[in-house]
């Protein structure tokens, strides 16, 4: 309401002082010359300052005033080009309407067709020291929480989790090392920060993510889900007699009917059968073992893959970053080029993720022709 | 709500303006004073609507309102305040409410200030800057608008451009602006003569101080956009030749134009016709610019967002203001009357020849920014046009140019003695010579090219003072009398002065540069040296550091000479936390006029960095000139004769005529 009373004031407010000049009395106009027969003047005066310093001639100065003269006198004696100072105003009555309804009428029908009316201003401030239960906003409080008091574990504990749901893989890594190095290690939080590990590279246990996952089986034996990415792991590294016995164990230790049961028994059926057909992620691990031109062509498979699911699916900002730097590391120049347009077909320059391409663009060296 | 009422106010403008670009010709026609006193009054009102506008953006930038879609997208919460103000117009729409903001200004201060102008030529002004504020309304609302909202509001923006977190943005951009746009003015005078179908010697006066100030201005905020790339890029070179550079550089040399032929125009009502042409031209530059900057024509730093819809809009503003312009100058230019004739040799022939050059090198820089877009867009062939071509044809016509400076205000009006004027030059160009060789020893090993480019400037310097030194009579008149003289001189000729040494300077620190600058690029690892210049540089390390929203690695390098330190600088990379961006932040030093420029590479796998060390000589030169040239456009802004006539139309012949005659 008060947003209605404040652009209804400002309007009149507008209107009424557009309309204040047609409402006076306008008794005299000047002639348009009388203005410039005062510029003239003054030039009559400068010459006489030239003369005086020297800057100019006797007859110089005379061919000079002569010419100003000429203009002068054009100027004050021009007829006065059939002004007719009007003794009244002349009614202005529809040209007074026309500006006093052109603000209202303009301005709001151009403001309800283009904003958004009575919607609240939203200070960041003011979110922040209320944010009901908005994720974003309890994420980004606790942020700055964190920024003033980086050694406050218990706040890396809350977020580290939050981060890793919400696919921010590399502030969930910090967060749980921060609350590993402040608070101590727990099964938990060394979990969490191999499962990190493991998430950010698209589900491959990484040697240091196994030690993690080691470390936390250490500290509580029974730890399934640990074990379990231990023995991931073991698999992907191609470690198969010791994957195969990892698993056995699991299943071994679970309860009858566990809900993980069926995953255990599908990886106890691949490490032992040898099952076919079957290029997991874990043939990936096993390329350490193979020749570098191999391994390359791995690498290429890996990458076509990639390719494949984000022609299907490219609202996927993580996957393009990782194709563009993976077709660059190949070598493949071309392709990373195209991927990248193609990234940013989804992803827009303007927009932040669009903005993460260009960055890398630029990182890896793909800049020209695409940013300056 | 502060925001809807920011975005109201600036549909409101649309209607003000609306009112004030009918209103104000209809009154100039039917010589109604009610009707054209709606144009001073309604381009105040305009001013104050879009300055509400543009407060409540700013407003929403200081408080991080993420709702503000605009604000999400340029701005983060934990950068620096300063940082949040200027990325008010550190993004597309946000710069086009400041162009608005500005036009607008001008448009106030026309209104304001000029109450000396018949009240037709300044209701046909403020109706014509209205029918920019018009088109360039629209453009905000309808494909630019910065008040467009969000909702759910986003909790943490994307944050400003990383390059563009520099104190730099709080000052290039409004200051290229109020040059840029200030020259809306002149082009709004020239097509209100041309709509009134008379001009004459007193329009030259009333549009000069509009003129020295768009070209003050832009002095001012070309200097110091070179001066930012040069500090921030990290690529030590102070000017590009970039098409965005340039972008703003024709319009600084076309108004550098405009500003000595209306010279000639006021004194000697000669080359009307060329006055008024000039004024349009660099008006249109001025949008041509905003054209090729604002389109995404060209992808650079400063083309914050590529949207074909704005190039379009903005095209056809270009298409409408310069055809329509161009089209009325057709039409009207024959029946306008020429004026005074002047012998060749003469102040007048001095100003033509500067123009000539000045027009020739604007379509240089023209042809040169605009061939490559053409070719690409008939032929889809990328070819850049860079230094080697500017260098040769623009460095080339200066060469001329900057000869005949000196010698224009010692020329006489009408019939000169270009004799006596160069024999009040020979003392100068001596001396200048004799200084510039000695400067080459100092030196020593620069090339013969160089040592003509420093007596070039050095002859600049010294010719604009022989000006002042002659004008003022020192040397035949007694010291007291002659100070006396110099003292009663008006503003404009030391403006004058100022400004055509402040050129000299400029050359000065180019030519210098050009010439003497060293560059070193090698691998640093701690503890390792470096000469440069004289000095030496020890290499201390890196540091890890962080910043509000980045985190940045620093060098830290101990600068001595002969064995004493005297300075030391550090130098960085940075990580932009939000974008993951990285710049780089050149250590600089100043040693006089001089710098070492220092800037980090990359880091090498055995531990060493890259580093980049540049020794400047003089490079402060070429920014120093071009404040001087600032200073010499304010002093002869200051100058009363300006205001002649001004002070209030009402005033009475005869108080005028008590004045002191200086």
């Amino acid at each position: 309401m008060i947003f209605w009373i404040l652009i209804a004031v400002l309007t009149a407010g507008v209107a009424g002082l557009l309309i204040a000049p047609l409402m006076k009395p306008r008794p005299q106009l000047t002639t348009a010359r009388e203005d410039e027969a005062a510029v003239y003047r003054d030039q009559m005066k400068e010459i006489d300052r030239d003369l005086a310093l020297g800057l100019l001639g006797e007859k110089e100065a005379d061919y000079a005033r002569a010419e100003i003269g000429r203009r002068l006198l054009a100027a004050t004696d021009a007829p006065q080009r059939g002004l007719t100072p009007a003794a009244l105003p002349r009614p202005h009555r529809i040209t007074t309407l026309l500006v006093i309804l052109c603000p209202p009428a303009i301005g709001l029908a151009g403001y309800l067709m283009l904003g958004s009316p009575g919607m609240p201003d939203q200070p960041l401030a003011a979110r922040l020291a209320n944010p009901g239960n908005n994720i974003e906003l309890l994420l980004a409080k606790a942020e700055r929480h964190l920024a003033q008091n980086p050694n406050d574990g218990a706040g890396w504990d809350l977020l580290a989790p939050i981060y890793m749901r919400s696919g921010r893989y590399a502030d969930a890594d910090q967060a749980f090392r921060n609350s590993i190095r402040i608070l101590g290690a727990t099964p938990q939080r060394l979990a969490g920060l191999g499962e990190t590990m493991v998430a950010a590279n698209q589900g491959i246990v990484t040697d240091e993510a196994r030690g993690f996952f080691e470390k936390a089986v250490a500290l509580e034996p029974g730890n399934i889900r640990s074990r379990f990415y231990v023995a991931l792991g073991l698999e992907q590294a191609g470690r198969k007699p010791e994957a195969l016995a990892a698993f056995k164990a699991i299943k071994r230790d679970s309860p009858p009917g566990a809900a993980w049961e069926q995953l255990i028994d599908q990886h106890i059926a691949a490490v032992s059968g040898n099952a076919p057909g079957n290029p997991s992620a874990a043939d990936v691990a096993a390329a350490q073992n193979l020749s570098g031109q191999e391994r390359q062509a791995m690498i290429a498979g890996m990458v076509e893959s990639l390719a494949e699911r984000l022609k299907a699916d490219p609202k996927n900002i993580e996957g393009w970053l990782r194709l563009v730097r993976s077709y660059k590391v190949l070598g493949r120049e071309q392709d990373a080029r195209d991927a990248l347009q193609t990234g940013l077909k989804t992803f827009p320059a303007e927009t932040g993720e669009g903005q993460r391409l260009l960055a890398l663009a630029r990182e890896i060296g793909l800049g020209e022709g695409i940013v300056q | 709500m502060i925001v809807e009422i920011g975005h109201y106010a600036l549909v409101l403008a649309l209607a003000i303006a609306l009112i004030v670009s009918i209103a104000p010709v209809v009154g100039a026609r039917r010589n109604d004073a009610a009707l054209m006193a709606l144009a001073p009054s309604g381009s105040i009102i305009l001013f104050g609507m879009v300055t509400l506008s543009f407060l409540a953006l700013t407003w929403a930038y200081a408080v991080s309102d993420f709702s503000v879609r605009n604000v999400w997208e340029n701005s983060h919460s934990l950068m620096p305040m300063i940082y949040k103000l200027s990325g008010v117009w550190g993004n597309h729409e946000g710069s086009m409410l400041l162009w608005l903001l500005i036009l607008t200004l001008f448009s106030a201060l026309v209104a304001l200030f000029g109450r000396n102008l018949p009240d037709t030529l300044r209701a046909n002004v403020l109706a014509v800057q209205a029918w920019v504020t018009v088109a360039f309304t629209l453009f905000i609302l309808l494909t630019s608008n910065p008040f467009i909202r969000l909702n759910p509001a986003p909790a943490e923006g994307q944050d400003l451009n990383p390059v563009l977190q520099d104190p730099g943005l709080a000052v290039h951009p409004p200051l290229l602006y109020l040059g840029y746009v200030g020259f809306s003015v002149c082009f709004s005078f020239a097509v209100a003569a041309l709509i009134e179908g008379r001009i004459d010697a007193a329009w030259a006066r009333w549009v000069r101080p509009w003129t020295l100030a768009a070209w003050t201005f832009l002095t001012a905020g070309i200097a110091m956009g070179s001066y930012w790339a040069y500090y921030e890029l990290g690529w030590g070179g102070w000017w590009f030749w970039d098409p965005v550079e340039n972008a703003s550089f024709m319009p600084w040399l076309a108004g550098t134009a405009l500003l000595h032929s209306a010279l000639v125009m006021e004194k000697r009502e000669a080359l009307k016709i060329w006055t008024v042409l000039l004024a349009i031209i660099t008006f249109s530059l001025s949008l041509l610019g905003t054209f090729l900057v604002r389109s995404g024509v060209l992808t650079s730093v400063h083309a914050f967002a590529t949207d074909p819809t704005r190039g379009t809009f903005i095209l056809a503003i270009l298409s409408i203001f310069v055809g329509g312009a161009f089209a009325l100058f057709a039409w009207r230019a024959p029946q306008l009357k020429s004026g005074g004739i002047f012998a060749p040799i003469s102040r007048e022939g001095a100003l033509v020849l500067n123009n000539l050059i000045l027009t020739v090198s604007t379509a240089t820089v023209l042809t040169g920014t605009l061939y490559p877009l053409v070719l690409e867009t008939l032929t889809g062939e990328k070819i850049s046009v860079g230094a080697p071509f500017f260098n040769l044809t623009f460095g080339l016509l200066m060469i001329p140019l900057l000869l005949i400076v000196p010698m224009g205000p010692l020329l006489a009006w009408k019939r000169g003695d270009l004799l006596g004027a160069m024999q009040r030059l020979y003392l100068v160009a001596g001396l200048a010579l004799v200084v510039g060789l000695g400067l080459y020893y100092v030196e020593n090993g620069g090339p013969v090219l160089a040592f003509l480019g420093l007596a070039l400037g050095i002859y600049l310097i010294l010719g604009s003072l022989v000006d002042l030194w002659y004008r003022a009579n020192f040397g035949k008149l007694a010291f007291s009398i002659a100070f006396a003289r110099l003292k009663g001189l008006p503003r404009s000729a030391f403006g004058t002065a100022l400004a055509h040494m402040g050129l000299g300077v400029t050359v000065l620190g180019i030519v210098a540069v050009t010439a003497f600058e060293t560059e070193h690029v090698l691998e640093m690892k701690q503890g390792m040296t470096a000469d440069a210049g004289g000095y030496t540089l020890v290499f201390d390390g890196m540091k890890e550091a962080v910043g509000p929203n980045f985190t940045e690695e620093r060098a830290h390098f101990t600068i001595s000479k002969a064995g004493v330190a005297v300075a030391d600088v550090w130098s960085s990379k940075r990580i932009y936390t939000a974008r993951r961006m990285p710049t780089t932040e050149a250590g600089i030093v100043s040693f006089g006029l001089s710098q070492l420029y220092v800037s980090l590479g990359d880091p090498m796998a055995d531990g060493g960095i890259v580093v980049r060390i540049w020794w400047k000589p003089f490079i402060l030169c070429i920014w120093l000139g071009s404040v001087i040239m600032m200073i010499g456009g304010f002093v002869s802004l200051s100058d009363r004769r300006l205001r002649v006539g001004a002070p209030s139309r009402r005033t009475k012949p005869a108080k005028i005529a008590l004045e002191p005659a200086e």
